[in-house]
C-alpha cells in the first residue's frame, strides 16, 4: 500500500520525516533561532506525516476503501506560561519560517536565549509491535480480516440483521526539534477493527459494538484476538440486548466487570489528575497531593511504556521518554501526568505525557494507558457480595468536568439479585463526583481488561487504553426508568 | 473568487481530468482552504497565541461501481496523483455496489448571497480579537460569586471550499467564522461547578458583545452554586434552547440516511407516521442567510435546500446524501456534509410560561455525558439544572440523571416556546416534555 516504508524499526524513525520535509539541520537551527528572536524561553518544531488506511464492510459488501494523508509542522514558542503557535502544511523551509516569526511574537520582546547545536537521538526502547505491520499487507489479507469478522457477527445468531465491520491502520511519524538541542523521531503504528451488529426481534432492534486492536500488526489476530471473536462479542452483544430491560433509578451497589470499566478510572482519575488543570487550580484535585484521596486498596498508575496498547508511546509529542506514573498509591495522590510546560511551572518532573491530536494542536497532558491495579478479590465473590445492585458490562463512553462530577453510560449491564447476575439491563447513565466515588470502592478483583478508547480534550483526540479489575462501588447513582 | 481559490478550483478541475484518464468512470476533488486565528486568555494574560494556515484536499473514485476515496493535506503534485492512481486501484478491489455513484449534475447558475462571508473577518487585527476576549473574561471575573476562569477565547476563521467533479458539477464558495466564548467555574471546597457560554457567528457585526456573552456565562454558572441531589421521580421537564438542541442532535442522528438505511434507528420504518406531537415540526434549512450551518451545496456538490423532517408530528423526509438516497430509492436532500440548519419551528409560549405551568419537576440546563442509541431511541445522561416547585425556579440540582426514549418525549413535548434564534447549525426553543424519569438519591 505504501511502498515507501517496507520496514519501520527503531533505527528507521527518521525515515518518513527525511523522505517528506527535505529540510536539514542547520534550517531547523535557523529557525528555531527565528522562533526565539522576540524573547521566547523556548521552542520547538513539530513535524508529522500520517497515512491512514481504512476499508468499510456492511450487508455483506466491501463498499469503500480510503487513504488519508496528513503532512504538516507545528512552531511552539514558550515564556513563561505563555504560548505562541502556529503550523503550517506546506513542508518548506521558508513556510516553517514565517510560521516560526507568528509564532514568536507571543514573547513581545527581544531574543536572548540561544538554540543549541541538534544531534539525531532515537527513541531508547521499541513498545509497538512492528512484526508484520499492517500497512504491508495487500488489500486483500485485509478483506479477508474484515470478512471473517463479518460473517462470524453474521452466523453467531439468525436474529442478527445487519452487520458493520470498519478496519483502520495507520503510520504516524513524528519528529520533534527543539531549542535545548533535542532531536527525536518516532514511528507509530495504530490498528482497530470496530464491530456494529444489529440484532432484530420481532420490532425491536439492539445494536452492540466490539472493537480490538493497537499498537499491532498482524500478529495481533493471532496472538490478542481473532476477527472472528470480535464480530462474535458484537453480535452477542446485540442479541442480548434484544431481552434487556430499563434499568431501576437510584443509587446501588455497582459492580464493574473488567472488560472495558476502565472507562470510569479513564474519567474519574485520569482526567482529574492531568497537570494542567492542577497547576491551573481548576481541578478538584489541585490542593490534594499527598493527601489520602481512596480507600488504601486503590492503587492507580498510567504506564505509555506498556507494549503494543492503544495507549503505547516510545516518547511523547514533546519527545520525552515516557515512565510508569503512579497518581494515586494505596489511595494517597501521588503524582499527576505532566507536559513539559506544567512540570516546570510546578516545579516537577516531566514525565512523558504530552501528547497533541495532531500537528495543528500544542501538546497538552494527556493520558496513555491507565490502570487501576490489580486486587485480591475473586470476581464471581465480588458478584456474590450484593443481594441487590446493578453489573456493568460494556460501554459507550464518559465525560468529566473539573469540578470532579463525571458519567460512564453502559451500553449493557445486568441486574444483581442475591449475589447472581439476572436481568439484562441497556442504556445506563451512572453519575458521581470523584472525589465521593474513590472512597467508595470496595472490592477490587483479581483480573484485568482494558478498554480501547478515543479520548477528547480541548478539541484534541488521542487513543488511549484504560484497564481495570472487576471492581465494586458500595453506591452510585444509575440513571434509569 | 479569490485568485488561490480560482487556483485551486483550477487544480480539482484537473485532478478530475487526470482521474478520467486514469481510468475512473467518475471522480469528484474538492479543495479546502482556512485561515484561523484563536486567542485564549486566563485571569488577564494571554495564555495562548495561534494562528495558521490548513488546507486539505479530497478524492472520491468509481470504477465499475466499485468506490474508494483518499484525502491529503500534502498537495505536491507527486502525491496527489499517486493518491489518485492508487484510489482507482484501490476501487477495483472493492465489492460491486450498484448503489454506488456521484450525483446527477443539477444546473443551478445562480447561487442566492447566503451571507456566510464578511470581509470584516480576514481584516481585524489581532489585538482587537485579544481584546474582546479579554474584556469577556474581566467582566465575568469582577462578579464575586464566580470563583476562578477557566479562560476565554476569541477565534476567527476564514477560507473557503470548492469542488469540482466528472458529472460537470464545479463551484466553490468562502465563509467566515467568529466565535467569542468563556468558561467558569463557582463554587467552594469539593462542591466546584463549571459552566460557562460562547456564541459564534458568520459575521461580526451579529456577534454577541462581550457584556452579553459575559452575563449569560455568569448567570448559568452562579445559578448552580449550592446544587444537590434530588430523590429519584418522575416528573416533567423543561429543556432550555440549548438542551432542546442536544435532543434535535440525537434525532438528526436517527433520521440520517446512512442510520435508516442500515436500520440502525428507531425511525427506520416510520416514514409517513405521526411520530411526534402535532405541534412539532422540525426542519432543515441549508439556505438561512447568515446561519452558521448554511452553505450552497453539499460536499457532493449538491445544492442545499429546506427538508421538512416532521410537519405537525408525522415524519415526512430523512436527510439524504446521494447514496443513502439511492438505497431508499428517493432523492439526495443535499445532507452530505451532514445537518446544514436543523431547527424546531418555534412554538408561542414565552419560556416563564412554560415553567410556571409546571408543579414540580426540572429546568434541564446541563448535560454531561452519552448514552444515546439511535438504534432504540434511548437517552441516559448526567444532568444539571434548576428544581421547580409550584410555578416558580426553587433550587439548583446537580448529579442526577435524566432518561426517556426518543420516540415517546417526541410525542411528549406539550408546549413549544418562542424563543429559537440559529446561533449555532441545530437550534431549538424552550421545550417541555410532560414525563421523564430523574435519578438521584
Amino acid at each position: 500500500m505504501n511502498p515507501d516504508i517496507k520496514t519501520f524499526s527503531n533505527d528507521g524513525s527518521f525515515l518518513l520525516f527525511d523522505s517528506h520535509f527535505g529540510i536539514t539541520e542547520p534550517d531547523i537551527k535557523k529557525i528555531l533561532s527565528a522562533a526565539l528572536s522576540s524573547g521566547g524561553d523556548f521552542a520547538e518544531l513539530f513535524f508529522e506525516y500520517r497515512m491512514v488506511s481504512s476499508m468499510h464492510m456492511e450487508e455483506d459488501l466491501l463498499k469503500e476503501s480510503s487513504e488519508y494523508i496528513s503532512m504538516g509542522t507545528g512552531v511552539r514558542v514558550l515564556k513563561g506560561d505563555q504560548t505562541g503557535y502556529a503550523y503550517t502544511n506546506e513542508p518548506v523551509p521558508d513556510k516553517i519560517r514565517q510560521a516560526a516569526r507568528i509564532a514568536a511574537a507571543i514573547a513581545g520582546g527581544t531574543g536572548s536565549v540561544r538554540t543549541a547545536g541538534l544531534s539525531r537521538i532515537l527513541p531508547p526502547s521499541q513498545t509497538y509491535d512492528i512484526r508484520l505491520p499492517m500497512h504491508e499487507l495487500e488489500f486483500n489479507g485485509k478483506y479477508d480480516l474484515v470478512q471473517a469478522a463479518n460473517l462470524s457477527a453474521r452466523k453467531f445468531d439468525s436474529c442478527i440483521e445487519h452487520v458493520q465491520v470498519t478496519l483502520a491502520d495507520e503510520i504516524r511519524s513524528v519528529t520533534i526539534a527543539n531549542s535545548e538541542g533535542l532531536f527525536i523521531s518516532d514511528i507509530r503504528p495504530q490498528m482497530r477493527m470496530a464491530v456494529r451488529a444489529t440484532a432484530r426481534k420481532n420490532s425491536r432492534r439492539n445494536t452492540g459494538l466490539c472493537t480490538g486492536g493497537g499498537r499491532v500488526g498482524l500478529h495481533y489476530f493471532k496472538d490478542v484476538a481473532t476477527p472472528e471473536s470480535i464480530g462474535e462479542k458484537a453480535a452477542n452483544e446485540a442479541v442480548t440486548l434484544l431481552s434487556a430491560a430499563d434499568p431501576p433509578a437510584g443509587e446501588w451497589p455497582v459492580v464493574l466487570g473488567c472488560e472495558h470499566s476502565g472507562v470510569m478510572i479513564h474519567e474519574a482519575v485520569g482526567h482529574p489528575l492531568e497537570a494542567d488543570a492542577n497547576r491551573k487550580k481548576m481541578s478538584i484535585m489541585w490542593d490534594k497531593l499527598g493527601k489520602q484521596v481512596a480507600g488504601s486498596i486503590v492503587t492507580i498508575y498510567d504506564d505509555p511504556t506498556l507494549p503494543h496498547l492503544r495507549g503505547s508511546l516510545n516518547i511523547d509529542d514533546e519527545g520525552t521518554v515516557p515512565v510508569r506514573s503512579v497518581l494515586i498509591e494505596k489511595g494517597k495522590l501521588v503524582g499527576f501526568l505532566q507536559d513539559r510546560l506544567s512540570a516546570k511551572l510546578m516545579n516537577m518532573n516531566p514525565n512523558g505525557h504530552g501528547r497533541r491530536g495532531s500537528y495543528q494542536n500544542i501538546p497538552i497532558p494527556r493520558m496513555a494507558n491507565t490502570i487501576l491495579a490489580r486486587g485480591d478479590a475473586d470476581p464471581d465473590d465480588i458478584i456474590r457480595s450484593v443481594s441487590k445492585g446493578f453489573y456493568a458490562k460494556s460501554f459507550q463512553g464518559g465525560q468529566v468536568q473539573d469540578s470532579g462530577k463525571f458519567t460512564f453510560s453502559v451500553n449493557l449491564g445486568f441486574l444483581i439479585e442475591n449475589g447472581k447476575l439476572t436481568q439484562p439491563v441497556k442504556n445506563a447513565t451512572l453519575i458521581g463526583t470523584n472525589v465521593q466515588i474513590l472512597n467508595e470502592v470496595e472490592l477490587i478483583g483479581n483480573d484485568m481488561g482494558f478498554f480501547l478508547g478515543t479520548c477528547g480534550k480541548d478539541g484534541q483526540s488521542a487513543p488511549v487504553t484504560a484497564g481495570t479489575p472487576t471492581l465494586k462501588i458500595r453506591k452510585m447513582t444509575v440513571g434509569g426508568r | 473568487m479569490a485568485a488561490s481559490q480560482k487556483t485551486r478550483l483550477d487544480l480539482a478541475l484537473e485532478l478530475v481530468e487526470y482521474g478520467r484518464r486514469a481510468g475512473a468512470d467518475q471522480i469528484q476533488v474538492s479543495v479546502n482552504e482556512n485561515t484561523e486565528f484563536s486567542v485564549d486568555i486566563r485571569e488577564g494574560r494571554i495564555e495562548k497565541l495561534l494562528e495558521a494556515d490548513a488546507r486539505g484536499l479530497s478524492v472520491k473514485t468509481i470504477v465499475d461501481q466499485r468506490v474508494a476515496t483518499a484525502s491529503s493535506s500534502d498537495l505536491s503534485p507527486d502525491t496527489l496523483r499517486a493518491l489518485i492512481d492508487n484510489s482507482i486501484k484501490r476501487a477495483r478491489y472493492a465489492n460491486q455496489d450498484p448503489f454506488a455513484g456521484l450525483p446527477e449534475y443539477q444546473k443551478e447558475t445562480d447561487y442566492p448571497d447566503l451571507k456566510i462571508f464578511d470581509p470584516s473577518v480576514p481584516e481585524m487585527k489581532p489585538d482587537e480579537k485579544i481584546k474582546l476576549a479579554e474584556e469577556t473574561e474581566r467582566i465575568c471575573l469582577a462578579d464575586s460569586r464566580v470563583a476562578k476562569s477557566h479562560g476565554s477565547g476569541f477565534s476567527t476563521l476564514h477560507g473557503w471550499s470548492c469542488l469540482a467533479n466528472s458529472e460537470g458539477f464545479s463551484g466553490s464558495y468562502s465563509r467566515t467564522a467568529v466565535s467569542c466564548g468563556v468558561y467558569l467555574q463557582t463554587g467552594s471546597g469539593d462542591h466546584l461547578f463549571d459552566e460557562g457560554w460562547y456564541d459564534t457567528s458568520c459575521s461580526l457585526k451579529n456577534l454577541w458583545k462581550p457584556e452579553q456573552i459575559a452575563e449569560k456565562a455568569v448567570h448559568r454558572a452562579t445559578r448552580l452554586i449550592g446544587a444537590e441531589k434530588v430523590t429519584s421521580c418522575r416528573v416533567p421537564v423543561v429543556f432550555e434552547p440549548v438542551m432542546t438542541a442536544g435532543l434535535l442532535g440525537f434525532l438528526l442522528s436517527c433520521v440520517s440516511g446512512d442510520n435508516i438505511y442500515m436500520k440502525n434507528s428507531f425511525l427506520a420504518d416510520c416514514l409517513g407516521e405521526k411520530i411526534a406531537d402535532g405541534r412539532v415540526t422540525i426542519i432543515d434549512d441549508g439556505r438561512v442567510p447568515g446561519a452558521p450551518g448554511s452553505r450552497p451545496f453539499d460536499r457532493e456538490g449538491v445544492p442545499t435546500r429546506e427538508t421538512t423532517v416532521i410537519e405537525k408530528g408525522i415524519l415526512k423526509n430523512f436527510l439524504l446524501d446521494t447514496y443513502s438516497a439511492k438505497k431508499l430509492n428517493s432523492l439526495s436532500t443535499g445532507n452530505a456534509s451532514g445537518a446544514n440548519n436543523f431547527f424546531l419551528q418555534a412554538g408561542d409560549m414565552d419560556a416563564r410560561d412554560i415553567i410556571k405551568s409546571v408543579d414540580k419537576g426540572l429546568l434541564l440546563t446541563g448535560t454531561i455525558g452519552f448514552g444515546l442509541v439511535p438504534t432504540t431511541g434511548d437517552i441516559s445522561r448526567g444532568a444539571f439544572g434548576l428544581w421547580i416547585e409550584n410555578g416558580e425556579l426553587s433550587h439548583p440540582v446537580a448529579e442526577i440523571t435524566i432518561s426517556g426514549n426518543l420516540g415517546d418525549m417526541l410525542q411528549n413535548i406539550e408546549m413549544i416556546g418562542d424563543d429559537l434564534t440559529f446561533r449555532r447549525s441545530v437550534s431549538g426553543p424552550t421545550i417541555k416534555i410532560s414525563e421523564m424519569t430523574v435519578g438521584g438519591k
